[in-house]
């Protein structure tokens, strides 16, 4: 309608044209209050799809469309820590709110390193215990079991930090309990001790293209993404994400039973509010202050030894099955060089900038690199890379870190704002390309939440363009991808580090700068005794920076005497005797010998090895030591079928929450943004000619006052 | 006496710029809308040789888009062609199909975005019942039932995800008469598939 009136306005004469200009203005005008209010009658009453029946729950997903009756998801998780080691229970109560029979989907985050071996389904008071089983086998087991209206469920592993639980034929309004537990040790590093636990996997970046046309799948295929060339099982590894305006679902309770066995000079849970208490025997227990927090953020425990009581070395043994199995930890000299001069290094700052990172992550990674920044010499070279869904660098290359590029890094840095999408390895095969100046460390300092779905990829790159350099990874956020921190620093001979708060930047990347900066142990490698042999995990041993411990595992058919480790601390060999005699019986310490092997042929497939060469070797071990892995899963099935085979059977996914602090919009996008600024233009206009005309009129009531003050 | 010599130059020339500047916005304005019908007509052309079986019609050189489905509704007179995507730069030329929703008529949740100043004006008057029909690029026709309009807030994503039954959803900002661009509220109306 506004086109039709601009063409009569070039045809009118000016008089014309005044007139419809205010025709034109009265119109805009009478426009104006529709157009910035809320006009009623437009409005028709909301509207929700599909057939909603009443009583019924439906939750919107950010993730895209809506969960309808999902049963409501309850966790307890009990932790039972002593030593070096943590043996873990995860219940997971599903309750089944609707009106027909469910089958529950549930994907969640487990540490990277946890070694599952137990699986449990729990009816009432019944308890049907789960059997480890190829994975295919497995999941034909539990379908079997759920066609025939048998309860059944099933853990299987889609990552080493993330698992799905199926649970299917829970009844209306009944409530399926599934029991998990794992062993794992505990981290060890500047005398501090803690146990991480993941709530939430985090929506995960999937680049690559979709691939061709949807199959159908059975029972797979549930998340929010769909399988691309980059990632195929992208699908898996996406649980529904609810809206964040629903509040937060999936309550969690922790309980913690921790006995460290030297006194504590403090006992912090990082991310949560906690109880605790001592008993006469030492031993602390700790729970959540408010009884139950929901599953949107890791939960971290941190504990210091007394002054002078940090352990030196440890040793956990198991006799299991006619082998030997053993944990050994040992802590290298801290301050053997400690004053030995600092080498010029060339530092390169990847930091990622994508949407996961909007919000509170890229503040604490923003103030983590400003801190980085600072702590740079003269000597050193530096530069800084971003990537969202392109990489761009600061410098062409990495230049001096005179006051005057520092200054001008820090403008950058403090500029930087994240949103789009989250293309990872050309930004690594960017920092990775060059190799420093003669005599110089190059260090890359990678600064991501890890949110991505083609990890293996990034290792393999990692791996094959390392050369020379180290990379460290800083883990940022409320839910960062543990699997990609600890395996790319593995893969990059670095270090992993973890900011979840802005409150924890500076300690944290304090203690980084001092393991950057400090000479380490290299090339370490274990020689046994008196012709001993055994079976050392982790095979290839990594270096180690300031405040790190050795930690090996091993099997052993005759149990080893002595042993001796050596390596070169800072260009000067050093090695050192161990006894092996005595060291604490604890159960589990096959398992983790075990997961520790696991992971070493899963890491060979990164460096090239192809899958079935290393699948039937970890099939075997996974079997024996019953352990779920990539390829093998637990399930468990009940005897007599519940279900009426006459009633159907419905598949739901258990949402799960945004991780804290992150912005669905910058994640999920938004609606399209669908409005031409036309009307702003024609408003202008109309206002442009307006105020010209007017000009003229002024101008020519003003050209009639001098002639009557002349005429007075 | 001098004042009022020097001060008509000033005048005549801030006149003329506020002259000038408002024609060169409506011509902006004019201009907008005139792509929008234009570039209609000339997606019509290449819609008919989709149609002949070339798949990927660009419907002038350089374009970066092309013709997905031809979309009917009879009661209202609109007859659109609805291109590959929703971004701004396709939006300008005719309503899009949004990327990552379903495929249209392929039995999922479909979305559709236009602007609400130019192609999906006509939203405001659809009402419930009203029928919609989609041509694919196969000449195959999909009928579609308005079953209602709701407001919503840009972040609703939930209303792009996949449904078990075939719906269209259409998409444009709200309120119609705002005159900034860029407000938060969508405007959104939902079909189911029909056979008429």
């Amino acid at each position: 309608m506004p086109t039709i009136i601009t063409n009569q306005l070039h045809r009118g004469g000016p008089a014309r044209v005044k007139g419809r200009l205010i025709v034109l203005l009265l119109l805009l005008f009478w426009q104006l209050p529709q157009a910035w209010g809320v006009d009623a009658s437009t409005e028709m009453p909301s509207m929700e799809p599909g057939q909603v029946q009443r009583g019924s729950l439906l939750l919107h997903l950010a993730s895209g469309g809506v969960a309808l009756d999902a049963p409501m998801l309850k966790t307890d998780v009990k932790m039972d820590i002593s030593g070096m080691l943590a043996r873990v229970s995860v219940l997971q109560r599903f309750k089944n709110i609707g009106s027909e029979w469910a089958e529950g989907v549930y994907v969640f985050p487990l540490p990277e390193d946890a070694a599952v071996d137990r699986m449990r389904l729990r009816i009432g008071e019944r308890i049907i215990e789960g059997e480890i089983k190829e994975k295919a086998e497995a999941r034909r087991t539990y379908e079997k079991a759920k066609r025939e209206g048998k309860k059944a469920s099933l853990l299987r592993q889609e990552r080493p930090n993330i698992f799905t639980t199926a649970v299917a034929n829970i009844g209306p309004g009944e409530e399926v309990v599934v029991e998990i537990e794992y062993q794992q040790n505990l981290h060890y590093d500047q005398e501090r001790f803690s146990i991480r636990f993941p709530l939430v996997v985090a929506p995960r970046y999937i680049p690559g293209t979709p691939l061709a046309r949807d199959e159908i799948k059975g029972f797979q295929a549930s998340g929010w993404a769909k399988d691309t060339t980059q990632v195929p099982d992208a699908s898996k590894i996406t649980p529904p994400v609810i809206d964040p305006s629903h509040g937060k679902i999936n309550q969690v309770s922790i309980e913690i039973r921790l006995d460290a066995g030297f006194p504590l000079v403090q006992l912090e849970s990082s991310y949560h509010q906690m109880d605790s208490s001592r008993d006469e025997q030492g031993v602390h227990h700790l729970s959540l202050r408010n009884g139950q927090i929901p599953a949107d953020r890791d939960f971290e425990l941190t504990w210091l030894p007394a002054a002078n009581t940090a352990p030196q070395a440890a040793m956990f043994k198991q006799r299991w099955e006619g082998s030997d199995y053993a944990l050994m930890m040992v802590m290298p000299p801290a301050k053997a060089h400690a004053d030995v001069g600092r080498t010029a290094r060339e530092v390169v700052f990847v930091i990622d900038t994508s949407g996961s990172m909007h919000g509170e992550s890229i503040d604490q990674a923003r103030a983590a690199l400003l801190l980085a920044l600072q702590r740079l010499r003269p000597e050193d070279r530096f530069n800084v890379i971003q990537f969202n869904s392109n990489t761009s660098a600061l410098f062409s290359g990495a230049v001096q870190a005179t006051p005057n590029n520092i200054h001008q890094a820090m403008n950058y840095v403090a500029g930087l704002h994240a949103d789009g999408g989250t293309e990872m390895l050309s930004a690594l095969r960017l920092a990775l390309r060059e190799r420093g100046a003669e005599g110089m460390l190059r260090q890359v300092i990678f600064l991501t939440d890890g949110s991505v779905g083609n990890e293996e990829e990034l290792f393999n790159t990692i791996q094959q363009q390392l050369g020379d350099n180290r990379l460290f990874t800083v883990g940022i956020g409320s839910a960062p991808n543990s699997f990609f921190m600890s395996r790319a620093a593995q893969f990059g001979r670095g270090t992993f580090t973890y900011i979840g708060k802005v409150g924890e930047v500076k300690q944290k990347m304090l203690e980084l700068f001092s393991k950057l900066e400090s000479p380490m142990l290299t090339d370490i490698s274990i020689q046994l005794a008196d012709g001993g042999k055994a079976d050392i995990r982790p095979g290839r041993i990594p270096d180690l920076y300031l405040g790190e411990p050795l930690l090996v595992t091993m099997r052993a058919e005759q149990a080893v005497a002595r042993m001796e480790i050596s390596g070169v601390l800072d260009g000067k060999p050093w090695s050192r005797n161990i006894d092996m005699q005595g060291g604490a019986d604890s159960p589990g310490v096959h398992l983790l010998w075990a997961r520790r092997a696991i992971a070493d042929l899963m890491d060979e497939t990164a460096r090239g090895k192809p899958e079935r060469e290393v699948r039937p070797a970890i099939l075997n071990l996974a079997l024996e030591h019953k352990l779920v892995t990539k390829y093998t899963s637990l399930v468990a099935v009940d005897k007599t079928p519940a279900r009426p085979l006459d009633k159907g059977l419905q598949k739901k996914n258990i949402p799960t929450n945004l991780p804290h602090g992150w912005s669905a919009s910058k994640v999920f996008g938004s609606l399209p943004q669908s409005a031409t600024p036309a009307p702003l233009h024609l408003l202008l206009g109309v206002l442009g000619l307006l105020a010209g005309w007017l000009v003229r009129r002024v101008e020519w009531l003003l050209s009639l006052w001098p002639r009557r003050a002349t005429g007075s | 006496m001098d004042r009022h010599v020097n001060r008509k130059p000033i005048v005549a020339l801030v006149s003329a710029t506020c002259l000038l500047f408002g024609a060169w916005q409506l011509g902006q304005g004019a201009w907008l809308e005139a792509k929008a019908r234009l570039a209609q007509l000339l997606l019509q052309q290449a819609w008919s040789q989709t149609l002949d079986g070339s798949r990927q019609v660009r419907p002038w050189p350089g374009a970066d888009t092309w013709p997905l489905a031809r979309m009917q509704v009879k009661r209202l007179g609109v007859d659109q062609i609805v291109l590959a995507d929703a971004s701004g730069r396709s939006m300008a030329f005719g309503p899009g199909h949004v990327v990552g929703t379903g495929e249209l008529g392929g039995g999922g949740n479909s979305a559709i975005s236009g602007h609400r100043d130019t192609h999906f004006r006509f939203l405001q008057q659809l009402q419930t019942g009203d029928q919609l029909q989609l041509t694919l690029r196969d000449g195959v026709m999909h009928g579609y039932q308005i079953t209602g309009a709701s407001i919503h807030h840009k972040d609703e994503t939930w209303l792009l995800g996949e449904t078990k039954n075939e719906q269209l959803t259409l998409i444009t900002c709200y309120p119609f008469n705002a005159i900034v661009p860029g407000g938060p509220m969508r405007y959104v109306v939902q079909a189911r598939a029909v056979v008429f």
